[in-house]
């Protein structure tokens, strides 16, 4: 599903946001990408979603060579994916209804299957019962529902989070995250860019961590920090 | 794009419209003001562009005055022979008589005064070119060509200075109509420009779940569009209101500069001319502002 080699994106010259980053994410798997703020986990949720481009190396989503992606091709290849941020990213003007069939809008769907999906996803991130609340009239724990609702409403194979528990409380956070693993469990490749070491510990997945750029870790059932560390005490 | 696509951003830009309803209200509020004011500067411009232009022609006759012992027949023969002058195009005998009984109808009191008619018979002579009055009034002086013209009377100077004021209104009105348009373009490109910034991060979003530029820009296009007509419909009324006003006072003041000057503009274009500048400006003003905030990312 994904396959980044050798990856290096610079701001400048001064910046490595990434260096030398190589990574494989096989269809079906849930991945926790790790690491203190500045350590890269944004800027490599980009490249996959074509936001940024490698300064070096190569980056395959879906089969789809994105340093090579003319720029008219990225709006077909971002409709199968689905993207969640922290900040919801929702449009404010937009009842939840119609957000969430802006996805289908872009991609010329008939409004009868607008009409026939948009309530199916709804149902099934509990939020059936709102489809005519406007964003700012949501709680943030609903906003974020309402942003997967609209990252899954295209069938996406590919979802990808970009810290998606940042403006979220703990319960919240968790729900939100056990809706992403029901997700993944329907077929769905999911990629979680998170400094949310409960939520990470909890979930007991495949955990790629990340720090001033550099992957310095990746293990299959991992855990925020290393297993070596948690059995450390922790120092102030 | 389907109609069915086409239907919905239709559909889009009016509910952008509702919503947005305080910015709307502000670019619809800017809009209608900068064309206002545009709008009666174009239209003030171009009437005294009109009167400037129409000012000589009040004064494009030379009036030849003759001896009073020259015969009708003498008057008849010299109004036929300067009939056929070049740049001459009409030429009018009033007979003493005539002038006479104007001028008792005209002026009752001062024609009672006098025992007699001390009128002469006089030529009235209408130029083709404005500009050629001087030359040709100059022409009808030369006493040896002309033994039977006692006295010549012209606008002179006069149709010099409107000659000269008419070509300033029209450059200096031109310019100024240029640099209104480009800084109302302006204007309403930065009011325009600041609805679209505010909603950069809609925009980014649309990107980010794969809409094409063209899906997001026409609905703002559209949207400039409606700002643009419709705050063009309203300083169409409200100039159209104003100058009823202006026109009623001018006719109240009855100079002699400011008669029945005839206008190419009927009320009816004032509407039409702003309608299309507002509906160019709001389509340019938007897909400039749209352009900055739509980079691809």
């Amino acid at each position: 599903m994904i396959q980044l080699q050798n990856v290096t994106v610079n701001y400048g010259n001064e910046w490595i946001a990434l260096y030398q980053v190589s990574l494989c994410v096989n269809k079906g798997e849930f991945v926790f990408i790790v690491g203190p703020t500045g350590a890269g986990k944004s800027t490599l949720l980009k490249l996959l979603y074509r936001e940024e481009t490698a300064t070096q190396g190569t980056v395959r989503v879906a089969g789809h060579d994105l340093n090579h992606m003319p720029s008219r091709e990225v709006p077909l290849f971002r409709r199968r994916l689905g993207i969640v941020f922290q900040d919801f990213g929702l449009l404010p003007n937009k009842t939840v209804y119609e957000n969430v069939a802006f996805a289908l809008r872009v991609t010329g769907e008939s409004s009868r299957t607008i009409r026939r999906k948009v309530p199916h996803v709804l149902e099934m991130v509990g939020l059936a019962h709102r489809p005519d609340a406007f964003p700012h009239q949501l709680s943030g724990g609903e906003q974020q529902r309402v942003a997967i609702a609209r990252a899954l409403v295209n069938d996406p194979p590919l979802l990808l989070a970009d810290e998606p528990t940042g403006n979220l409380d703990p319960d919240t956070s968790l729900g939100i995250v056990q809706l992403l693993h029901h997700i993944n469990v329907r077929g769905t490749t999911v990629i979680v860019a998170t400094h949310d070491h409960t939520i990470v510990d909890r979930m007991q997945r495949r955990v790629v961590a990340l720090e001033r750029g550099r992957l310095v870790r990746d293990d299959q059932q991992g855990a925020y920090r290393p297993l070596l560390m948690l059995s450390e005490p922790m120092r102030s | 794009m389907r109609l069915s696509s086409l239907g919905f951003l239709l559909h889009e830009a009016w509910l952008n419209i509702r919503r947005n309803g305080l910015m709307s209200l502000a670019t619809l509020g800017t809009v209608t003001v900068a064309l206002t004011v545009l709008g009666a500067s174009l239209w003030t411009i171009f009437r005294l562009s009109e009167y400037a232009q129409f000012q000589p022609r009040r004064f494009d006759r030379i009036d030849l005055f003759l001896l009073p012992d020259v015969s009708r027949e003498r008057a008849e023969t010299l109004r036929d022979q300067i009939a056929h002058l070049p740049g001459v195009a009409r030429v009018r005998l009033i007979p003493r008589e005539q002038a006479w009984a104007d001028l008792q109808a005209s002026e009752p009191l001062l024609t009672e005064a006098l025992e007699e008619n001390p009128l002469p018979d006089k030529l009235e002579v209408e130029v083709r070119d404005i500009a050629q009055i001087q030359a040709i009034a100059h022409n009808f002086r030369d006493q040896t060509a002309y033994p039977d013209v006692e006295r010549v009377v012209d606008a002179g100077e006069a149709v010099r200075v409107m000659l000269g004021l008419a070509r300033v209104v029209k450059v200096v009105g031109g310019s100024a109509s240029a640099g209104l348009f480009i800084a109302t373009l302006f204007l309403v490109y930065n009011t325009i420009r600041l609805t679209v910034f505010a909603r950069r991060r809609e925009i980014r979003t649309m990107q980010l779940v794969g809409a094409t530029p063209g899906f997001i820009r026409l609905p703002l296009l559209l949207e400039g569009l409606f700002h643009g007509v419709v705050g063009a419909l309203l300083a169409s009324g409200i100039l159209l209101l104003c100058a009823r006003e202006v026109s009623r006072f001018v006719a109240s003041l009855r100079s002699p500069l400011i008669g029945d000057v005839p206008s190419l503009l009927s009320p009816w274009h004032v509407p039409a001319v702003l309608v299309a500048l507002g509906a160019l400006i709001g389509l340019v003003g938007s897909y400039l502002a749209i352009r900055r905030f739509l980079r691809p990312i």
